[in-house]
C-alpha cells in the first residue's frame, strides 16, 4: 500500500502540475480539496481522468468524487478495491 | 456617432525574443540567427503564485505578466475593457490536447488542455485575475488580430462606452506548428519564426502620476486594397502632416517587403523602419510594431536598430504603422506624440 500511495502522489503531482510540491509534502490524511492541497473542481475532473486512464476506474457518478477524493489514503483505498488494471 | 477623444497610450509591455518587460533592445538587442526562436520569459512568480500558475500555458502566463505590468505602470487597476488579439491562441495546449485525442482514441481527455485550447482564455484570465468584469472580447484574424482588437477599442472609445482599455496581442509557437506555418506559406524564407505577447493600456483620461507614451490618432483596416486605395488611406490618416517615420513589417524576405513598396510613392521622403529582424515573425507581430513605435515616441527618438540606414531618427511628429498580411490585408495606425506637430 505504501508503494501505491507514493505512486499515486507522484501521479497527482504530475497531472495537476503541482510545481514545488513533493510527495512528502502531501499528508496522507489531509483533505485534498479546500484546505490541505487546496484543489478545486477542475482538479477533480483531472483526478477522474487519472483514475480511468491509469487504473481503469470509470466513475459513473461524479458526485461520488467528493468521498473518494477526501484524502490520499481514502483515494488509494478506493483505487485498490476497484482497479481493473 | 463617434466622438473625437484623445486616446492616450499609458503603457505598453512585451515578452518576446528580446529581453522581457524592458526596452533594453533599443540599445542592446539580442541578435538571433536561428529560424525558430521561443520567447525569453521573465520570472512569472513575481506576477502569479506557483499554485495559480500551474494550469496556465506559456501564452497565458505571458499575457498575464504583460497585462499586470502595463496596468501597474499605467496606474489603472480595473480597465473598462479587455480586448485581445491572437492568431492561434494557446497553440501548445491545443497541440497537447490533439496529441492526447489521437493517442487515447478520443477518450479520457484532460479538461485543462481543452479549456486552454480556446482562443478567448487570455482575455478571460486577465479579467478574472484583475476582477475587471466589463467589456471583454477576443479577435482571431491571423496577422491582423491585434489591429482588430485595437480597432474595437478605438470604436468603444469613440462611442464613449469606455474610458480605458487593455488591448493585447498574444501568440505562442511550437517547433511542430512552426513547421506547419512554413508549409502553409505564413512564414517565408529568411524570416525568424517567433513568439510575442504585448499588452497596451489605453485611456482617454489623464492618470495622476503617469505620463502617457503617445496617443492613438487613427486605426484603419483594409481588405484587399489596390494601390490607389492604400495611398488614399495613408494620406487620409496623416492629413497632410508628414510623420517622422513609417513602421513597416519588412522582414528581409523580398516577397513580403514588396508589399510596402507603395510607400515609396505615398511617402517618398519618410524613413522606413523595421522590427522583425529583432522580434521575428508571428501572428502578433503588429502588436510588437505598436509597442516599439509607442516607446520610441515616449522616449523621443527612434534607435538605429530600427532604421534601414542605421541612423537614429528624432521623434516629434508621429509614427505611421503599416502592416501588410500576405499582401492582401493591411492595417494603418497613426501614433502621435503627446505634444507634437501632427
Amino acid at each position: 500500500m505504501e508503494e501505491m500511495i507514493l505512486k499515486l502522489k507522484q501521479e497527482i503531482i504530475e497531472v495537476l502540475n503541482l510545481e514545488d510540491i513533493t510527495p512528502e509534502d502531501i499528508d496522507n490524511d489531509a483533505p485534498l480539496f479546500g484546505e490541505g492541497l487546496g484543489l478545486d473542481s477542475i482538479d477533480a475532473l483531472e483526478l477522474i481522468v487519472l483514475m480511468e486512464k491509469n487504473y481503469g476506474i470509470k466513475l459513473q457518478d461524479p458526485a461520488k468524487g467528493k468521498e473518494i477524493f477526501k484524502s490520499i489514503n481514502v483515494m488509494a483505498e478506493y483505487i485498490q478495491k476497484n482497479r481493473t488494471r | 456617432m463617434l466622438q473625437e477623444s484623445r486616446v492616450n497610450v499609458l503603457s505598453v509591455k512585451q515578452i518576446s525574443i528580446q529581453k522581457p518587460l524592458t526596452e533594453e533592445w533599443m540599445t542592446n538587442p539580442e541578435i538571433h540567427t536561428e529560424s525558430f526562436v521561443r520567447a525569453i520569459d521573465p520570472d512569472f512568480r513575481q506576477f502569479i503564485s506557483a499554485g495559480d500558475a500551474r494550469r496556465l500555458g506559456k501564452l497565458l502566463k505571458r499575457a498575464l505578466a504583460t497585462s499586470l505590468s502595463a496596468l501597474h505602470e499605467g496606474g489603472i487597476t480595473n480597465p473598462d475593457a479587455i480586448i485581445t488579439g491572437t492568431g492561434f491562441g494557446s497553440v501548445e495546449s491545443t497541440e497537447l490536447f490533439l496529441e492526447a485525442m489521437i493517442r487515447d482514441g478520443e477518450q479520457m481527455l484532460k479538461p485543462t488542455w481543452f479549456m486552454q485550447s480556446t482562443h478567448n482564455t487570455a482575455s478571460s484570465l486577465i479579467a478574472i485575475h484583475t476582477q475587471s468584469y466589463g467589456y471583454n472580447s477576443t479577435y482571431t484574424q491571423k496577422g491582423l488580430s491585434f489591429e482588430c482588437a485595437l480597432y474595437d477599442a478605438w470604436l468603444q472609445f469613440g462611442l464613449d462606452r469606455i474610458s480605458s482599455a487593455l488591448v493585447g496581442g498574444h501568440d505562442e509557437m511550437t517547433p511542430e506548428f512552426a513547421g506547419f506555418m512554413r508549409k502553409a506559406g505564413h512564414l517565408l524564407e529568411g524570416e525568424i519564426c517567433s513568439e510575442a505577447a504585448v499588452s497596451a493600456l489605453l485611456s482617454t483620461r489623464e492618470q495622476e502620476g503617469t505620463k502617457a507614451l503617445c496617443t492613438v490618432a487613427g486605426v484603419e483596416i483594409l481588405d484587399s486594397p489596390d494601390a490607389e486605395t492604400l495611398d488614399h488611406a495613408v494620406r487620409s490618416m496623416i492629413a497632410g502632416n508628414i510623420p517622422d517615420a513609417v513602421m513597416t513589417g519588412m522582414s528581409g524576405n523580398a516577397t513580403n517587403d514588396g508589399y510596402y513598396h507603395f510607400l515609396k510613392k505615398s511617402l517618398p521622403e519618410v524613413p522606413l523602419l523595421r522590427y522583425k529582424h529583432l522580434f521575428g515573425v508571428n501572428f502578433s507581430s503588429s502588436a510588437i510594431a505598436f509597442y516599439a513605435a509607442a516607446n520610441c515616441l515616449g522616449k523621443g527618438f527612434i534607435p538605429p536598430v530600427l532604421t534601414l540606414t542605421g541612423e537614429s531618427v528624432s521623434c516629434s511628429k508621429g509614427i505611421l504603422l503599416i502592416n501588410a498580411v500576405e499582401g492582401r490585408h493591411y492595417s494603418v495606425i497613426l501614433l502621435k506624440p503627446l505634444c507634437g506637430k501632427l
